[in-house]
């Protein structure tokens, strides 16, 4: 007698997803699958627009990261127009990205996930919300405010006043920095740095209490792929592509992004409208990877800024040797990223260059293809695509940073589901557990359409008849 | 539109939110813009937004008064309201990146302690098609309305925001 649980919505995540856990006759898993339920169809109707038009269009995906969007697409851009954008171009691009990655990890760490981390996966969910965490962590609460603020802050200094900022485009970007905008942007990262590393302080406590959920969180051997600078290093807006098998090993090292497909294959699945990318010469499905902050850390070999580094060298620490294997840890190592987003930007705003007036090359499309990967808040974000004669867009192929870790959260969702989930009496911090294990990666489903919270929520256990032996309802 | 008086006015914050291309779900942003290039006091500041984000309650902990600009879906086309707004920190959003008025005045009373008084001025929209970045005839029409009730919200005195009772179509 085969029953199904299904976990629908999944809440505090980006998106709406369900998950359902199969279970056999003794009530054993057998299989558990995390669907994505709305399709979009972004890469079709973006078919026979003008390729200037792809920044603007694609940073409509997504509310959350509107920014990696931009730059991917735009590197996109710049490479149909076969341009070096210049070195200050880049300097500016780099910093609203890691303003970005500041405001988006965050968001995950502090309102997204802190309520299990500091209020217990079996708490009452009634108040297991960012409300109860306020209450008892207001402080912190403040500071996760404070940051997304200052990460906004210096998006909308660059970018404008914008949800979808137009700053950035192909070549470059539209302006150069003034100096009170500088300045400005200055004063706010001594604060911000001081409140990632209150929080990484404080979090570091707090890692030990966690360490069976450590065990179990989508501890699984699998790559890990992200961008690393040409010295191996942590990089997040350009560089070359790296992937590290579970032992530490380097498979692939020094790719150009724009070799994205030999690494790279895509597959897809009935029961979700989300894509499987895995890694081509192992084959589906075989090639899981992961990709995002876990990743970035285990791929690179240093961070090049002194508290990202201390943190990048205790960060190994949590584990005897080899990649950090266990998912739960993304919330570690979003917490060091913070830390190198602020230092980074502060050495960026800082260099000479910075204020040089010459920020964009100009030119016509000189190729019929073009690809632009940047590292996106959640991971490795890739955009390809083809033009005509007359620079309309032919064929849109988009790689969402969520997408790469498909496979490995079906994985994760799996093994957390087996360890916690008694299927012969339902609770609800079980099943807070498997929707926790899918925040650690902090996906963004549909990059849009965004849901989480106290949505309603049954749970059902259902028998081979349909009969309903046991539910949960989370109005 | 009338500038107000000087002088007498409380440290306002106004709050236009709404997507710029969903025909009339534009007005919350449109109506802050025309705002912003209007002459009004240096105790006022506007900010247009696509969406309401968490980090907002910061800056309305430094306001006596916010002033929220939507459109709705309900009543008829063109129609203009104010509402007066309460924190409701019940008020979850199922949204992780898009919370509510009333839920980012819980979120200000949660982290900062402070209340500002606040409302909702809406102008019900005719058209939030897709790709559509023009407002309706009527909801370009209510624009002026939400305007004319903004700058009137703006030149109650300061001494008088605490009690805001007299708001029309009642309040959350």
């Amino acid at each position: 007698m085969s029953r199904t649980i299904t976990i629908e919505p999944v809440t505090r995540i980006e998106g709406h997803a369900r998950i359902t856990l199969q279970l056999g006759a003794e009530g054993e898993l057998q299989d558990a699958l995390f669907h994505l339920t709305q399709f979009r169809g972004f890469e079709k109707f973006c078919e026979g627009r003008p390729y200037r038009e792809m920044p603007a269009l694609t940073a409509r995906t997504c509310g959350i990261c509107p920014v990696s969007h931009i730059l991917a697409a735009n590197k996109a851009c710049d490479h149909l127009l076969s341009v070096t954008i210049p070195p200050t171009a880049e300097k500016l691009r780099r910093i609203i990205n890691l303003a970005q990655l500041t405001q988006s990890h965050a968001l995950s760490f502090f309102h997204l996930s802190s309520p299990d981390l500091l209020l217990g996966w079996d708490a009452d969910p009634a108040t297991r919300n960012i409300f109860g965490v306020m209450r008892q962590y207001p402080e912190l609460a403040r500071d996760g405010i404070r940051l997304r603020q200052i990460g906004q802050t210096i998006i909308e200094t660059l970018g404008g006043k914008k949800i979808h900022p137009t700053w950035v485009v192909p070549g470059g970007v539209s302006e150069a920095l003034t100096q009170e905008k500088r300045t400005a942007m200055l004063k706010l990262l001594p604060e911000g740095l001081e409140i990632a590393r209150r929080t990484y302080d404080f979090f570091k406590t707090l890692v030990p209490k966690f360490k069976d959920e450590a065990s179990h969180f989508g501890t699984q051997d699998t790559l890990f792929l992200s961008l690393v600078t040409p010295e191996g290093n942590l990089e997040h807006y350009d560089g070359f592509l790296r992937l590290k098998d579970a032992r530490g090993r380097i498979v692939e090292d020094r790719v150009p992004t724009w070799e994205y497909q030999r690494l790279v294959g895509e597959a897809v699945e009935d029961f979700s409208y989300m894509k499987f990318p895995y890694y081509k010469p192992m084959g589906y499905p075989k090639g899981v990877y992961r990709v995002g902050p876990l990743a970035r850390l285990n791929n690179a070999n240093a961070c090049g800024t002194p508290y990202a580094d201390v943190a990048l060298a205790e960060f190994h620490m949590l584990q005897e040797s080899g990649p950090i294997a266990s998912s739960f840890h993304y919330h570690y190592a979003r917490l060091v990223e913070i830390i190198y987003a602020l230092e980074m930007m502060d050495r960026l705003l800082k260099d000479p260059d910075i204020m040089d007036q010459r920020v964009r090359a100009r030119a016509r499309s000189n190729r019929d293809e073009g690809i632009g990967v940047a590292e996106a808040p959640r991971g490795t974000l890739m955009h390809h695509y083809k033009i005509d004669d007359d620079g309309l867009i032919t064929w849109v192929n988009l790689i969402i940073a969520t997408g790469h870790n498909n496979l490995a959260m079906n994985a994760a969702i799996k093994q957390v589901a087996a360890a916690y989930v008694d299927a012969n009496h339902l609770q609800e911090g079980m099943l807070n557990r498997v929707e926790a294990v899918i925040r650690c990666f902090d996906p963004c489903l549909s990059c849009a359409s965004h849901a989480f919270g106290q949505m309603p929520m049954v749970i059902e256990l259902q028998d081979a008849a349909g009969r309903v032996v046991d539910s949960l309802c989370r109005h | 539109m009338q500038p107000v008086d000087p002088g007498m006015t409380a440290k306002t914050l106004i709050i236009g939110y709404g997507s710029p291309i969903r025909g009339d779900d534009a007005i919350g942003p449109l109506a802050a813009e025309a705002l912003m290039a209007a002459p009004l006091p240096r105790e006022v500041s506007v900010i247009a937004r696509h969406i309401l984000t968490a980090e907002l309650a910061a800056e309305i902990a430094t306001a006596e008064r916010v002033i929220f600009l939507d459109a709705s879906v309900t009543g008829e086309p063109g129609e203009v309201r104010v509402q007066t707004l309460a924190p409701d920190a019940s008020a979850l959003s199922s949204m992780a990146h898009f919370l509510s008025p009333r839920e980012l005045l819980a979120w200000c009373q949660a982290l900062y302690g402070h209340q500002p008084a606040a409302w909702l001025v809406t102008a019900t929209g005719q058209s939030f098609t897709y790709a559509h970045c023009r407002l309706s005839p009527l909801a370009t029409a209510a624009m002026e309305v939400m305007l004319a009730e903004v700058q009137a919200l703006i030149g109650r005195p300061a001494a008088g925001i605490s009690s805001p009772a007299s708001s029309r179509n009642g309040g959350w």
